[in-house]
């Protein structure tokens, strides 16, 4: 496997250098749907610059990165796009790493319950082989690199990259089950962007599911894990957070960095949903819609964790699908982080219902996004309702993607405990529909 | 001895009262205020058919710069061009009188804006200095707490505003607010407010500012009206007002010592149709003793001595440039900037940090290699 992922880097790395090198990546670099005010590479340079002239990078309305981001650039500025490809490589051999780990336990899991015979006689079918299992690493790599999406935020320089890297890191030690490194990566991918918290449900519940404790909330061994991995996550947490007063001397990195992405005062357009409401919403009730939305986004991690409580793994791709679709600024680098997981649940493909038109609908919007740009923008034909509806297109055609694959994953499970052909009570044929 | 003592007591009061006279001199001379004059001249319409706006604003612009008034100290807005329209038969003229009798246009009219320039926005800058630093002088009022400036506005105006280039419109509100910035930044010594517009007398009706005098050619509710068709040229040639205004200077020269009540009779209702209309309650002098050539002309007194007189003895050392400035404020050189570091307990910390989570997670058994 080793010779095929490497291949699979260089192809990889040679794509993003021939782009780098060609005069699309000023272009690239400047599109409203790859980069946000919040991952911008321009802003990072314009903050390093204020902080060589004696300013505070903080000041004004530029700079939204982490101090930990600008200590990274301070020395890295002159390598950057080494640095981002650097960043998608990791996140993709972290996620090979991590999936090939995943492949292993789901099949010894699923030699468990063929041994017990907890299967019924007729989904046979159903029941994953290593043969076919045996390539899902290298494409969850591959889809992850070879993304037309990866590419683009890549070759912008989009610091969108770097937090894919944290996220895979995450991903990769909860799989291999070291507490330590879970809590620590997850914790920088929360300074980085406040969201990943939602995946702190997801690591508990794996990380218990992989030591053997029961996810019984009465039971004192379940609270005390919980109590360690919290405390190991707060404190690195208030580490971090620490480290970076340390770094400016202020603490204006919180109101920049925290405050802009929960309170979302640029309302420049994205693939998102806030900027066009924000936009249109009157001051009275800014603060109220701004609670809901930011509530939605976490809104999903108690019902989802209660649900998808035996299969954490699929809790983390679930979310992490949550947080591109629902979070303030959203990139194109963010969605290809969880497509690169489709090929985990390719095995679920027999009970998507909506593929064909969901992908059709990804690929128009894809194509539509620059069109209407241009059209809004420069020719002044169109006006922001068209942006905003291959906007929303957009978002629900992702959101329809993802309940897809929940009702495809929750169908198998159960017909994997009740059986292929479901029969109602009186003999006839019955199907499932996710209600 | 008593002779003697009567000599010295009337050469003393000889003396004295003719230095009283010399101490009164200064006081003659500076009895109008002002040591300076400047005119701002605006046409703010464009288009063939309003020519007499133009023809206008020149026949003021020629009394002025005859009486006495450089161009350096005259700035002129023309929001069109007349002389050289393509519409215009006899190109380079531009006539007031019907016949063709007196181009005002000239051979040496020196337009400061022109065209599109004439906004509202650049006359406010102009009146109250507020212009980018890249202005050049030509296009700056560049007055001073003695100046007495002249103002003549003309185009076509309603009841509280004046309109620019059929575009926008300046307020009598902000005129008035423009003039009180004037006063407060002490660009006037006393300014006369000309307009020639229709309903022109509401324009000055909201003026606050001390020192102000305005004419205008006709009342609210009143058009003022054109005064002769060209039938050669084929539009109006100039305003009624204007026309007779400009009548009126023609017989102004630079001495002479007619005052302001004679302005106000010009263009009685007879001839102008309209009525005009003034407003001096805001002028602290009396409008009797203010000459014509006080605000149209720049007319100084000149009075040649015949005395000498001494000056002190002149600096023997002088300072050459070099000596007076460092060296690196002449090359005007500007120290490094020192480029930021991240402050060394930051590295230490998360490094330290760093090696620990690497050492926990692997075990201390890679120490080994280390050390």
């Amino acid at each position: 496997m080793a010779a095929p992922l490497t291949l699979l880097l260089l192809v990889a790395v040679t794509v993003r250098a021939a782009l780098y090198r060609s005069s699309l990546a000023d272009l690239i670099s400047e599109r409203v749907e790859v980069v946000s005010p919040l991952t911008a590479w321009k802003r990072v340079v314009e903050g390093l610059a204020l902080l060589d002239l004696g300013v505070s990078p903080y000041s004004g309305d530029v700079f939204h990165e982490t101090p930990l981001i600008i200590y990274l650039f301070h020395f890295l500025v002159d390598y950057a796009e080494i640095t981002f490809m650097l960043a998608d490589v990791i996140t993709a051999v972290a996620l090979y790493l991590s999936v090939k780990d995943y492949n292993k336990q789901v099949f010894r899991k699923q030699k468990y319950a063929l041994e017990a015979d907890r299967y019924p006689l007729d989904c046979l079918e159903l029941i994953r082989s290593p043969k076919e299992m045996q390539y899902i690493p290298l494409k969850v790599a591959m889809f992850y690199l070879l993304n037309p999406f990866t590419i683009l935020s890549c070759v912008a320089k989009s610091t969108c990259g770097l937090n894919n890297a944290v996220i895979a890191l995450f991903v990769l030690s909860t799989i291999k089950g070291n507490v330590l490194l879970s809590a620590i990566f997850l914790s920088l991918a929360t300074y980085q962007s406040i969201y990943p918290l939602t995946l702190c449900a997801a690591a508990l519940l794996y990380l218990l599911q992989r030591q053997y404790i029961p996810v019984n909330l009465r039971r004192f061994s379940f609270w005390w894990f919980v109590a360690q991995y919290a405390f190991m996550y707060l404190g690195s947490l208030f580490v971090i957070v620490g480290l970076s007063f340390f770094l400016l001397g202020s603490w204006d990195f919180l109101p920049s960095v925290y405050g802009f992405i929960l309170s979302v005062p640029d309302l420049t357009p994205n693939i998102g949903l806030f900027w066009y409401f924000f936009a249109e919403m009157f001051e009275h009730f800014r603060l109220f819609f701004l609670c809901v939305f930011q509530i939605n986004v976490f809104f999903y991690t108690v019902p989802l964790s209660i649900k998808l409580k035996e299969h954490p793994v699929f809790l983390i791709f679930m979310q992490l699908a949550v947080i591109s679709i629902f979070k303030s600024y959203p990139t194109v680098g963010d969605i290809a982080l969880y497509m690169a997981f489709l090929p985990v649940w390719s095995h679920l493909h027999r009970f998507l219902r909506n593929i064909f038109l969901v992908s059709c609908v990804l690929l128009a919007c894809s194509a539509l996004f620059p069109v209407l740009w241009h059209l809004w923008i420069y020719a002044g034909s169109a006006n922001s309702n068209f942006y905003y509806a291959i906007t929303l297109l957009f978002n629900v055609a992702q959101i329809l993607l993802v309940s897809d694959y929940f009702y495809a994953f929750l169908r198998r499970e159960h017909h994997l405990s009740h059986g292929l052909y479901l029969k109602r009570k009186d003999g006839s044929e019955a199907t499932l529909v996710l209600k | 001895m008593l002779a003697i003592f009567a000599v010295q007591l009337t050469l003393a009061v000889l003396v004295t009262s003719v230095f009283a006279c010399i101490q009164y001199r200064p006081l003659l001379f500076f009895s109008s205020g002002h040591t300076n004059n400047w005119a701002v001249l605006v046409c703010t319409s464009r288009f063939w058919f309003n020519y007499r706006h133009v023809a206008n604003t020149l026949s003021v612009y020629r009394s002025v710069k005859r009486l006495g008034i450089p161009d350096s100290h005259i700035v002129l807005m023309l929001a069109d061009d007349m002389a050289c329209n393509h519409r215009n038969p006899k190109p380079a003229t531009v006539f007031s009188h019907k016949n063709m009798e007196l181009n005002v246009y000239g051979d040496d009219v020196e337009v400061d804006y022109r065209g599109y320039e004439v906004t509202v926005e650049n006359f406010l800058r102009v009146l109250t200095g507020r212009l980018p630093p890249s202005t050049p002088r030509s296009k700056r009022l560049l007055s001073d707490d003695r100046s007495n400036i002249l103002i003549y506005l003309t185009g076509h105006g309603g009841n509280g505003f004046l309109k620019f280039q059929d575009s926008e419109e300046i307020s009598n509100v902000e005129l008035a607010d423009a003039f009180e910035q004037m006063w407060q930044k002490r660009r006037y010594n006393e300014l006369l407010f000309i307009i020639d517009t229709c309903q022109g007398a509401s324009m000055y009706e909201r003026f606050y500012s001390p020192n102000l005098m305005a004419l205008a050619s006709s009342q609210v509710g009143e058009d003022s009206l054109s005064h002769q068709p060209d039938l050669a040229i084929g539009v109006h040639l100039m305003d009624r007002y204007t026309f007779y205004l400009l009548e009126f200077l023609e017989d102004i020269h630079p001495s002479s010592k007619a005052n302001m009540n004679d302005l106000f009779k010009v263009c009685p209702k007879s001839q102008c149709v309209s009525t005009p209309g003034h407003r001096t309650d805001l002028f602290l002098r009396d409008p009797g003793s203010a000459l014509i050539t006080d605000f149209f002309g720049s007319v100084r007194k000149v009075e040649i001595t015949m005395e000498t007189i001494n000056l002190t003895e002149p600096i023997q050392q002088t300072y050459s440039y070099v000596d007076q400035l460092p060296v690196s404020e002449i090359i005007h050189q500007k120290p490094k900037q020192k480029d930021w570091h991240p402050p060394d307990g930051f590295i230490l910390g998360l490094w330290t940090l760093i090696l620990l989570v690497f050492f926990k997670t692997y075990g201390m058994k890679h120490l080994k290699h280390i050390f």
